[in-house]
């Protein structure tokens, strides 16, 4: 059974006033995620993202479809108890301190009494907030609200956690720790759904993903099957090249950068295999450092589909634009 | 759905014990009424805070419920103690309140039970009135018609016509209805002289009007001599009163004609001298305390 | 229905962190005290003005913080975002409507008390001072329990403003929260001249759509009972029970609208 179950969500909006148009945030979203997966749900700012996971925390209510999690639909409060949400941008109460606040929310997630203190202390260590948890949130940086955040979103060891975008306002510090308590949880076996924009993250820690774009989905799959496609090329460092060998090399290279005395990254097209060229190199008395095979990044695919994506849009003249969310 | 319906049960729960309560304890509205906070119309004018307009509404529509509602009460009981103090916030906050001046005027003059019979405060509001728009012709016109109306003195009232007909815009019937006062009061000569004025207007119906008037208080003037000669002629033993007797007793050349050319009449009783109704002056203008 | 609690210690925590109540509990206290200085001035109706002047203070200071912090229930939260953490949490959208109105209650349960017995401690020292000759002119005694129907129903008809409040805010922006409360409340007050309506005007139609409003509207000058109590005048124990009754009925008709409102809105 899938941890989570999308079966066309929709959502639509009435925009404007005296003749409302109808806006689609969301176009028919369909999406099964197991059980212990890392999730990601990628898109530019504006394609619905935010949407699907207010709709899944029963923020906002669908226009038409239906979507459960670990087996009971959304909106059943029970459920809500083995669950963990991040929002975007988040914002608490300024006059509690952070461990109010996380003691306030462990009330409301029935965490027991006598774990309660025990849990929230741990958390906050885990985030990385030592003294501060004393102080109002009021105080807070961007980053220390995120970290409240995610603190929050775990309080009740839930089964699975949504986190929209939970790398927002961190430094590359407070990302690799994120990173790594993401890893953390799939090791103890929770799944997690989360939302971005930014590429890098989903390439390191997701196992299948998502794309949306103008409220549809546009891909879905492992990130290996998406990503991989053409090998558009290999990147070879040689050592102790000479000019001469160099300059004998160059046309078959689509580029050549010097690294240092010697050293140089060349860069082969996919009709120059490594073993055509290799010989050539051992034979000028050159070194291989490195050969390795250049992909098309999950960043070129992103925006190729984007824009495939806009293509398709213009010619059906559904939505309104990318006004909302 | 079913939270729709449990909201309007609960208010209608809600108004049934209002009303069931309101039955067992009714509140006096009365008692807590007549309470003005504010007398001062100077205070009121810096409580207003610039809606001035506003709050003169307000202490107007209050002046007509006060007037109302003490009209309303059983045996008359109203004694309209608020009305003047309400007019005069009213009038205060805005000075151009042309009908709390007119009405105002009128409630005020009103005798009991009808009102507070108070003609002193109508003429003081009408005052006020004037000295915010002097050149109003209106109030000097309603301050004559209280002195005729309420007061009873019509010189008066011709004295306030006349100021009134004097003011521009002033409407050209104001002129002749002083004159008429004039009448009622008993002062001929000076509604004469009005008259003649009105004998120069370049408006026919005007100088009609006028030569009308002047016909008439000539028939006036003749009745009065009459009955003094009839008085002092008697009564001619155990007949009735006639012009012929008089003529027979010579103190009449002839049968008296009234300007119009029609015979008087002479009541056969009373002796008392009167216009035919069938002379062309008829009726003639009444004037106070005669009737 | 732990939850409800929960949240409603929340609000309470609110209101007494954010320093509003205490500046205006504060203010009223020294508003009574000033009374006092007051009530020097004029030949022996100072107790009168004492009780007229605090049970005003009381009613006035509740009202603020009635309307302002029952705007702020739902829709501060909602301008600030702080509600999606919060609503994602397993809880109902009525239990959290409840929580809230529960929690405001409590608040103006304890703003209301400490001014009640600030303006008793006032009153007392005054009965301690007075002389006796001029104590037995008083029409009614100084320390007078009586005093409590007042501010029973006061406190009775702040609960129906702060649902009202709490009704408006579930659907419109805090100042116009604010600006429908009052304007509800100035109405409510202004209530029984729609009753009498028939007494001054003839339209039937008008007189109909009066009598109307008057049953709509929310009838907070019936809880008025100040000059009743300040003049020693009775005031029965039935009129308390129907009053606080039908305020209780009226409350929970608001609650009910609110939770109905509140449960189908989508949170952009």
């Amino acid at each position: 059974m899938p941890a989570i179950h999308i079966e066309e969500l929709t959502k639509e909006y009435a925009v404007g006033f005296w003749r409302p148009r109808p806006y689609r945030a969301l176009d028919r979203l369909t999406l099964a995620i197991d059980s212990g997966e890392v999730f990601g749900f990628l898109g530019p700012n504006g394609a619905g993202k935010t949407t699907t996971l207010k709709l899944l925390m029963q923020l906002i209510f669908p226009t038409s479809g239906r979507a459960e999690i670990l087996g009971r639909p959304i909106g059943d409060v029970a459920t809500r108890r083995r669950i963990g949400y991040l929002p975007e941008n988040p914002s608490f109460y300024d006059y509690l301190t952070a461990e109010e606040l996380l003691t306030y929310f462990a009330q409301l997630l029935d965490v027991p009494a006598r774990d309660r203190k025990r849990r929230v202390s741990d958390l906050l260590d885990t985030v990385g907030l030592g003294r501060e948890r004393r102080f109002q949130l009021r105080k807070f940086s961007k980053g220390m609200i995120q970290r409240v955040g995610i603190a929050q979103a775990l309080l009740n060891e839930p089964e699975v956690i949504f986190l929209d975008e939970p790398m927002s306002g961190l430094d590359p510090l407070g990302r690799r720790d994120v990173r790594a308590l993401i890893l953390d949880l799939r090791d103890q076996g929770r799944t997690v759904f989360f939302s971005s924009h930014i590429l890098a993250d989903a390439e390191a820690l997701c196992s299948r993903v998502a794309v949306v774009a103008a409220g549809r989905l546009v891909a879905t799959g492992r990130l290996n099957e998406l990503a991989e496609f053409r090998i558009r090329g290999w990147e070879l460092v040689v050592a102790n090249l000479s000019p001469a060998a160099l300059e004998s090399l160059r046309p078959a290279a689509t580029r050549a950068i010097e690294i240092g005395s010697g050293r140089y990254t060349i860069e082969l097209p996919l009709s120059e295999t490594p073993e055509q060229v290799l010989p050539a190199i051992a034979a000028a008395g050159a070194s291989v450092v490195s050969l390795n095979p250049l992909r098309e990044t999950l960043e070129d695919f992103f925006v190729q589909r984007i824009a495939e994506a806009g293509a398709r849009t213009r010619g059906d003249a559904v939505a309104g634009g990318h006004a909302g969310r | 759905m079913i939270q729709g319906i449990a909201a309007g049960l609960c208010l209608v729960l809600a108004v049934s014990l209002q009303m069931m309560r309101d039955r067992v304890w009714p509140r006096e509205t009365a008692a807590v009424e007549q309470l003005l906070y504010v007398r001062s119309p100077e205070a009121m004018k810096r409580l207003a805070l610039g809606f001035d307009a506003l709050a003169a509404d307000v202490y107007w529509i209050r002046a007509i419920q006060h007037y109302g509602g003490e009209r309303l009460k059983a045996g008359g009981a109203g004694k309209y103690e608020l009305l003047h103090p309400l007019l005069d916030i009213t009038t205060s906050l805005d000075p151009y309140f042309n009908i709390a001046y007119r009405f105002g005027a009128i409630f005020l003059s009103e005798k009991p039970p009808g009102g507070p019979g108070r003609p002193d405060q109508a003429v003081a509001l009408l005052r006020k009135g004037i000295a915010a728009q002097p050149g109003n012709w209106q109030y000097y016109h309603d301050i004559a018609f209280v002195h005729y109306w309420s007061i009873g003195d019509a010189v008066a009232a011709a004295d306030w016509f006349r100021r009134a007909a004097a003011q521009p815009g002033s409407p050209n019937w104001l002129l002749p209805v002083a004159a008429a006062m004039l009448t009622r009061g008993n002062d001929r000569a000076s509604a004469r002289f009005l008259w003649q004025q009105m004998l120069q207007s370049d408006q026919e119906w005007l100088r009609k009007n006028a030569e009308r008037s002047l016909a008439q208080l000539d028939a006036l003037d003749r009745i009065d001599g009459l009955n003094q000669l009839i008085t002092a002629m008697g009564k001619p033993g155990g007949q009735p009163y006639s012009w012929e007797a008089l003529v027979r007793a010579g103190r009449l050349r002839r049968i008296p004609l009234d300007p119009s050319g029609t015979p008087f009449e002479i009541d056969p009783v009373t002796g008392r001298a009167r216009l035919s109704t069938a002379s062309r002056l008829f009726p003639l203008p009444l004037s106070m305390g005669r009737e | 229905m732990r939850a409800v609690r929960y949240i409603a210690i929340n609000v309470f925590r609110e209101s007494v962190r954010d320093r509003v109540p205490y500046n205006l509990v504060l203010f009223a206290m020294l508003l009574i005290g000033a009374s006092y200085l007051l009530g020097q001035l004029t030949a022996g109706q100072d107790v009168k003005i004492i009780k007229d002047l605090g049970l005003a203070a009381i009613s006035v200071f509740g009202l603020f913080i009635a309307i302002f912090i029952g705007i702020g229930l739902v829709s501060k939260e909602v301008e600030r975002r702080s509600i999606y953490a919060l609503l994602a949490k397993p809880i109902s959208r009525p239990q959290f409507i409840a929580g809230k109105y529960a929690g405001l209650t409590l608040t103006l349960l304890v703003n209301v008390a400490v001014m009640t017995a600030a303006l008793y401690a006032v009153l007392a020292y005054m009965t301690w001072v007075t002389p006796a000759h001029i104590k037995a002119g008083w029409e009614a005694p100084g320390v007078d329990p009586v005093l409590l129907k007042a501010t029973l129903l006061i406190f009775v008809e702040l609960m129906i403003v702060t649902a009202v409040a709490l009704f408006f805010s579930t659907f419109s922006s805090p100042i116009l929260s604010a600006a429908l409360t009052f304007a509800l409340y100035v109405a409510g007050q202004f209530n029984t001249d729609l009753k009498n309506f028939d007494q001054v005007v003839e339209s039937k139609a008008a007189v109909w759509l009066a009598r109307g409003l008057y049953h709509l509207l929310p009838d907070l000058s019936a809880f008025d009972v100040k000059l009743q109590v300040v003049h020693g005048l009775p005031v029965p124990a039935g009129y308390l029970a129907a009053t606080a009754g039908y305020g209780a009925l009226y409350i929970a008709a608001l609650l009910i609208a609110a939770t109905l409102i509140f449960s189908r809105r989508d949170f952009k």
